[in-house]
């Protein structure tokens, strides 16, 4: 019978659960996950990276994304608006002055001209599309924080520190 | 905040060579190499675009 390597499944059981709080540490504070792992420089890179295409956004007039059901694109727009965790609640509490996450999809609907109108201000914003831009992309590269932080915390990635 | 589509693109491209070249490579002389090549990479790429768009209207 020829030798078939034999996978221990110690280390696997081992890493399961390990990635949780860096993981979750990445969400709450873009950085926060690395800082966790041992990766101090890259973390304080990361974060002043991350809040600075944050910050500009907002600056430039970006706007929270809102689900509309009949544009499917908006789904993935607000939930990359998510992956920035709590800073999310900040760009919507200032975009809308509440926390909304969907548009109620009536047209007659009060609430819903109100976002319509708020959302339309700011598209009126001549930087409204850098700001966008700059949020959306905040929220990109907090994901990949999230997922490299995951790696590293699975050994997938160097566990040494820098 | 900033007005001008070049600075803004400058600083978009700044931030996101400097964020995949910490994400990717570990030593500083490698870094610095990522941040150069991607950051001006992208400038020179959408000036390049720019032109050539530029005689092409909307209308």
């Amino acid at each position: 019978m020829p030798d078939v390597p034999v996978v221990d499944p110690a280390p696997a059981a081992e890493n399961s659960g390990r990635f949780v709080v860096p993981c979750l540490l990445a969400w709450l504070l873009p950085g926060l996950g690395h800082f966790y792992l041992g990766k101090r420089k890259r973390a304080v890179v990361f974060f002043c990276v991350v809040a600075t295409a944050f910050v500009l956004g907002i600056g430039s007039d970006g706007a929270a994304s809102l689900i509309d059901p009949r544009q499917p694109l908006s789904y993935l727009a607000t939930f990359d608006n998510l992956a920035m965790g709590p800073l999310d609640l900040v760009s919507r509490q200032l975009t809308f002055h509440e926390m909304a996450y969907r548009l109620p999809g009536d047209e007659s609907s009060p609430r819903q001209q109100e976002l319509t109108r708020l959302l339309r201000d700011r598209v009126k914003s001549p930087t409204y599309e850098y700001g966008n831009t700059f949020l959306l992309t905040a929220g990109l590269m907090n994901i990949l924080l999230i997922l490299d932080a995951f790696d590293i915390a699975t050994g997938r990635k160097d566990r040494a520190p820098a | 905040m900033i007005r001008s589509h070049f600075l803004n693109m400058a600083v978009f491209s700044l931030l996101v060579a400097v964020f995949f070249a910490f994400l990717t490579q570990s030593g500083a002389r490698d870094r610095i190499k990522v941040i150069v090549i991607l950051g001006g990479s992208m400038i020179v790429v959408s000036l390049i675009i720019a032109y050539v768009m530029y005689p092409f209207p909307l209308r």
